[in-house]
């Protein structure tokens, strides 16, 4: 460590610092520039109202609105429609293709292809196959005695369609990091398990589920940070309807600011969503400090 | 027949469900590229049919799909590049300096990626609007950095930190400087590390929607948001969507195809080693 003296560490300061000046300009002076449009009203569909300061109004609009608190839900309830299946079915996947068998790396190299895919194409293809009339998952579905589901087109079932895709795409990435981190696992404990004649069930309850835990909590926060930003599949998919069936905060927002063009009531609601977040990343960091000090 | 045989039969039908279910959208994607429009929702679906490459012939006869091709390329590699020379440096400061809050400045950089785009959407556009960026290639590179930096300095630290310290002060002790060092000694070194950030950046870039939707017009329109235009309520061009789509992913699968234990690394920001 010697020769990282004290004339170095000016110059590896300046090595940091463009990286931390452009990040600043393009991440915390937009934000910031956010939290000052969500104090004005900034209304582009009334081109001569002056852009004045107005206060909390456009947080007392959006907290009061039911539109607001109904996407908020909706945002929560996607995610844990997503999460949940993502967990039990990327595990499950995980412990089968993690089985010491021909063919096995294939096939986890396979199912990673789904996450390198641009959403929007993850939407289109999933709109091909919800399509009303056309589409084959119905056909598809009927082989296994389902009725006609009206994927996208019924309040009831347009945010289990998103759900369906979003999970089609990121089931992989749970499925990824548990397989990492079961073949990284030591095999004293399984034997010493196995011996003492505990049944698979038990084994994998007591001793695997237990050494996964730090993993799979670190890789559902990551999961609810993206499915609290999810945008594009809605976007194809349903643009926030049947009704307002699907309007997550994302879509609420670009509604506000990009069809009725009401930038401070959008900023308002970008600068809650930033509040969430925030929270979230926080959590998230507390959870990945733990592990490193245990 | 032994339980362990039994087993793997169980195993394998399994593995053959998974895989079906989550195969079956990009064979969907490749095969209603080369579909003739008539039989594109037959049913049952016809498996063995003559292709036809009419809709990429569409793409690319009918369309300016040629430009916006070309804009994605520039919007990525210009992105990859300016992430990669800033974030690596940036990386290699954090990586070297010893110093209680040096973490705090990692997670820092990190968490600058995890902000939904939607929040920042109005401010970006209002502002490249005042600075007369809207619809230019640059206001793309500038925001995809936004995430490309964290990226590449969180993948980049992490290649770093295994470059042993001892190369470098071998050269530090044959009269190096710091950055002929980090140039001649580390950052080949660290190769590896930037080929895969360059990759992700890439990726990222290339498949980006949102941003191009909202900051881009007929100009500098990227492939994603050509793709989408394609979609219409009075006539959905099936075909050239998927064909379009079809020329999407390629990057994204050869990716994993070629490279996927980095991607490990790279989706989980290293909190799964």
């Amino acid at each position: 460590m010697a020769y990282i003296r004290k004339r170095n560490k000016r110059i590896f300061l300046i090595f940091l610092l463009p990286a931390m000046l452009v990040l600043f300009l393009t991440t915390i002076y937009p934000m910031l520039y956010a939290g000052y449009l969500s104090f004005r009203s900034y209304d582009l569909a009334k081109l001569f109202v002056p852009r004045v300061f107005v206060g909390w109004s456009n947080y007392g609009e959006i907290l009061g609105s039911s539109e607001f608190l109904h996407a908020l839900v909706t945002t929560f309830k996607l995610m844990a429609m997503t999460l949940s299946v993502q967990l039990v079915l990327g595990v499950g996947i995980a412990l089968i293709v993690t089985q010491k068998l021909p063919g096995m790396p294939l096939a986890r190299t396979l199912l990673m292809i789904p996450m390198m895919i641009s959403p929007v194409i993850v939407g289109l293809v999933w709109l091909f196959l919800y399509f009303p009339e056309l589409g084959y998952l119905n056909y598809f579905l009927s082989f296994l005695g389902f009725d006609s589901i009206p994927w996208i087109t019924s309040t009831d079932w347009a945010l289990w369609a998103i759900a369906i895709a979003d999970i089609w795409q990121w089931t992989p990435f749970v499925m990824m990091g548990t397989a990492a981190a079961l073949q990284s696992l030591s095999p004293e404990p399984y034997e010493a398990a196995m011996i003492d004649g505990n049944s698979r069930w038990d084994v994998f309850t007591r001793v695997t589920l237990p050494q996964l835990k730090p993993v799979l909590v670190s890789l559902m926060f990551l999961r609810a940070i993206d499915a609290f930003k999810i945008y594009d599949i809605i976007f194809v998919l349903t643009k926030g309807g049947p009704g307002d069936s699907t309007e997550v905060l994302s879509m609420f927002i670009y509604r506000q600011s990009f069809t009725f063009w009401r930038m401070g009531v959008g900023a308002a609601a970008s600068f809650v969503s930033l509040v969430i977040i925030v929270v979230l990343i926080t959590l998230f960091f507390k959870s990945l400090n733990r592990d490193q000090v245990s | 027949m032994t339980r362990n045989l039994r087993q793997n039969i169980l195993v394998y039908a399994l593995l053959a469900v998974v895989l079906i279910v989550f195969m079956t959208p990009i064979y969907l994607i490749v095969s209603s590229s080369v579909k003739p429009s008539p039989i594109m929702f037959q049913k049952p679906p016809a498996f063995l049919f003559t292709p036809t490459f009419e809709h990429y012939h569409d793409l690319f006869a009918m369309r300016p799909f040629t430009k916006f091709i070309w804009n994605s390329l520039i919007v990525a590699l210009g992105s990859t590049a300016f992430s990669l020379t800033i974030g690596s440096l940036a990386a290699y400061a954090i990586s070297r300096i010893r110093h209680k809050r040096m973490n705090d400045v990692a997670f820092w950089i990190l968490s600058m990626r995890m902000f939904p785009p939607i929040a920042v959407v109005v401010p970006y556009y209002i502002i490249f609007k005042s600075a007369g960026l809207l619809d230019t290639p640059l206001a793309l590179i500038i925001v995809y950095s936004t995430a490309n930096i964290p990226l590449t300095v969180w993948l980049m630290k992490g290649f770093f930190d295994e470059v042993p310290l001892a190369l470098e002060e071998a050269a530090a002790v044959d009269g190096y400087g710091l950055l002929a060092t980090f140039w001649y000694v580390t950052l080949p070194l660290a190769a590896p590390g930037l080929a895969v950030s360059a990759v992700f950046c890439f990726i990222f870039s290339w498949n980006e929607f949102l941003f191009a939707l909202m900051l881009t017009g007929s100009e500098a329109q990227t492939a994603t948001v050509a793709v989408m235009s394609f979609w219409s309520s009075d006539a959905v061009q099936w075909g050239r969507i998927m064909a379009g789509s079809f020329i999407i992913l390629i990057p994204g699968v050869i990716f994993v195809l070629t490279c996927q234990r980095w991607l490990v690394r790279g989706l989980t920001m290293g909190s799964v080693k």
